[in-house]
């Protein structure tokens, strides 16, 4: 066999393969976007096919001139936003401590963050809940953020960890000779240096809040207080038993903004998850 | 200008001690270099001149104060790194001002400070630049322009040459060189490059294993080394070590070589060689004193050494020649004009007044005393 042959069954495979990872992931979403095109008698058709017949945007107006949409969007990004800003503020230093510090037990540290990062939220929601309303912080944005923040934390800190690693300690050494105390040199070389990191860490921090679903589904259930996770759940309930493709809209639309800013970003979330994988 | 006193000066990572206990001095206005192979610990004695390592016993003295506790930026020390350790984000005029700028001095005189450390080094029109924006040397020379910004009292200097290609490094040498000539500030500089170290230092300090085997002037160092680590590690290349054993014959003493012709010892050695009749040595010759081109004052001191030619490396001015003498390999450095033709037979003579004897136990050099 020539190489050019076996190049092209090579890159035929790799295509090939693509595909069907492509299918795997956008299949749902596909079927998703079908649904919430589709009017009340089409929605459940025997047929497999993903447009439909009379394809229609009613669904979409329907939810968005539902009165708590716009509510649950803006509890989304107030939650997300706080969520990664929160994680940033202690995740921050956490990482240059792990990064720069040679301390006893430091390994253990880095794999306790990633242990706990690996318990799913579900295994403490119900402690969690009682923990939360005995100090009235159940039903509150700020219970929910505070939760949001220490979830996002260790995921926040390894992220950031990685980064710093490619910052190289003489910048600091040359800092601190230069005049600067630790923090110092922290503020002044560190931190600019880190900002890259610092906003791809956020960013892809801020897209996993907006798709929390658990935390504010136990400790949240005032309808005006839920993020747009759970106010879509809630669509379920609200309309007739025909609601399948109102929901189907309502989760399109929740996700257009997470996706938007993936596409417009993704350079830097990329970065963020390969930070500290190559050196140089 | 300060003197910096280390005094039984030890440093250990957990159980693992790198630094034994070493002793030196820095005088005002000298350039010190503390030269080693890799891992000898001469980066970790700079970091803790620095402050920029903890000191886990002995002390460091800085104009008569134990700085020990003090933290880096109360010793009025600059300090230049292996990797140059530019801010990325500030332009150049903005490295070369940020020591100034930390310690409150005014914009005019971090103005006027920038103006003239680029016109001694010759950096003004890189000064709007950032460091991504210039080459190796233009940053080692901005780097090194960090550092004599602040006007401080004691230099450091972390193999700051290592990153440059050969051509750049002996220019910047040379301007280093220069720069303490001009300014004659107390330096510490660290190196695993013997050459540089010969040629910068006025006192060089020879570490191995966290221990100094040798302080001196390179002079010294290469014309009387304590130890065989510090004869083969200072000069290039290095010097010829042969096993060998002190005999006494007829004509006085010799040093007779392992599966080597005897080579006379001179007049002026002869009480040192005769102590060690009948012990075996590691007899030390440099590569040029095994040559074809000496002068009339040596005469004396001439053994013959007939070598058959290995390997023959022209460098121009001398060639080098690779031979064997038993076992042993050695180099020879000879004029060019001999002729050196792979398996010809040079006739050549070792100058034994600039042999070295050494114990073959313990590679500690063999004094008369």
């Amino acid at each position: 066999m020539t190489i050019s042959r076996r190049a092209l069954i090579a890159d035929i495979g790799t295509y090939v393969a693509f595909a069907a990872i492509f299918l795997f992931f956008a299949g749902p979403l596909l079927w998703l976007f079908s649904l919430s095109i589709r009017n009340s008698g089409e929605v459940y058709v025997s047929e497999l096919r993903l447009l439909p017949k009379e394809p229609t945007i009613v669904n979409f107006v329907n939810v968005l001139h539902h009165p708590l949409f716009p509510i649950y969007l803006w509890n989304g990004l107030k939650l997300s936003i706080a969520g990664a800003f929160g994680a940033m503020l202690f995740a921050t230093p956490a990482a240059y401590a792990l990064s720069r510090f040679r301390f006893k037990r430091r390994n253990l540290v880095m794999i306790g963050l990633l242990a706990f990062q690996m318990i799913s939220p579900l295994v403490i929601m119900v402690p969690l809940y009682r923990y939360m309303d005995g100090i009235g912080l159940t039903d509150s944005l700020p219970g929910a953020a505070m939760v949001y923040i220490a979830i996002s934390a260790p995921l926040f800190t390894w992220m950031l960890k990685g980064f710093l690693d490619g910052i190289p300690q003489s910048l600091e050494d040359a800092a601190m000779i230069d005049g600067c105390t630790r923090w110092g040199a922290f503020l002044r070389v560190i931190l600019p240096l880190s900002l890259p990191g610092l906003t791809s860490a956020f960013v892809l921090n801020a897209i996993l809040g907006w798709s929390q679903f658990v935390v504010p589904f136990i400790l949240i259930s005032k309808p005006a207080l839920l993020p747009i996770a759970v106010g879509i759940f809630n669509f379920q309930g609200t309309y007739s038993q025909n609601s399948t493709q109102i929901l189907a809209a309502a989760s399109v639309l929740s996700i257009i903004p997470a996706v938007a800013v993936f596409l417009i970003l993704q350079r830097l979330i990329v970065g963020a998850l390969t930070a500290g994988a190559v050196k140089g | 200008m300060v003197r910096v006193v280390v005094k039984n000066l030890v440093k250990k990572y957990g159980d693992l001690q790198v630094i034994h206990s070493i002793n030196f001095s820095i005088e005002d206005g000298e350039f010190v270099v503390l030269v080693g192979p890799s891992g000898c610990g001469k980066s970790t004695i700079l970091r803790m001149i620095a402050g920029l390592e903890t000191v886990s016993g002995g002390e460091i003295v800085i104009d008569d104060a134990v700085v020990n506790d003090v933290p880096p930026r109360e010793r009025d020390v600059a300090m230049v790194f292996q990797d140059y350790a530019l801010y990325p984000h500030m332009s150049v005029r903005q490295n070369l001002g940020f020591g100034l700028k930390m310690r409150g001095a005014p914009r005019a005189e971090i103005q006027a400070a920038v103006k003239r450390t680029a016109e001694i080094l010759q950096i003004e029109t890189l000064l709007e630049r950032k460091p991504k924006e210039l080459s190796g040397g233009q940053r080692q020379r901005v780097a090194i322009g960090r550092a004599i910004a602040r006007e401080p009292e004691l230099f450091l200097f972390d193999e700051p040459l290592s990153n440059l290609d050969a051509k750049l490094r002996v220019d910047m040498r040379t301007q280093i060189k220069r720069l303490h000539m001009a300014f004659k500030t107390t330096s510490v500089y660290v190196t695993h490059d013997q050459v540089e170290a010969m040629t910068l230092a006025d006192r060089i300090v020879v570490l191995r294993g966290g221990v100094i085997e040798q302080i001196g002037a390179p002079a010294d160092l290469y014309g009387r080394p304590a130890n065989i680590f510090v004869a083969g590690f200072i000069g290039s290349p290095t010097m010829n070590f042969l096993s060998a054993r002190i005999v006494a014959n007829g004509a006085g003493v010799a040093v007779a070589p392992d599966g080597g012709a005897p080579l006379g010892v001179p007049k002026a050695l002869e009480a040192l060689a005769s102590r060690h009749v009948g012990k075996a040595v590691t007899l030390g010759l440099r590569p040029e004193h095994i040559t074809n081109a000496w002068t009339d004052d040596v005469r004396d001191a001439l053994a013959p050494v007939n070598v058959k030619v290995e390997l023959a490396e022209p460098l121009g001015a001398d060639t080098l020649i690779f031979s064997k003498i038993g076992e042993r390999e050695i180099v020879c450095r000879v004029n060019p004009q001999a002729s050196a033709r792979v398996g010809e037979t040079l006739a050549l003579h070792a100058n034994m007044s600039c042999m070295h004897l050494f114990d073959a136990k313990s590679g500690a050099a063999l004094t008369v005393s």
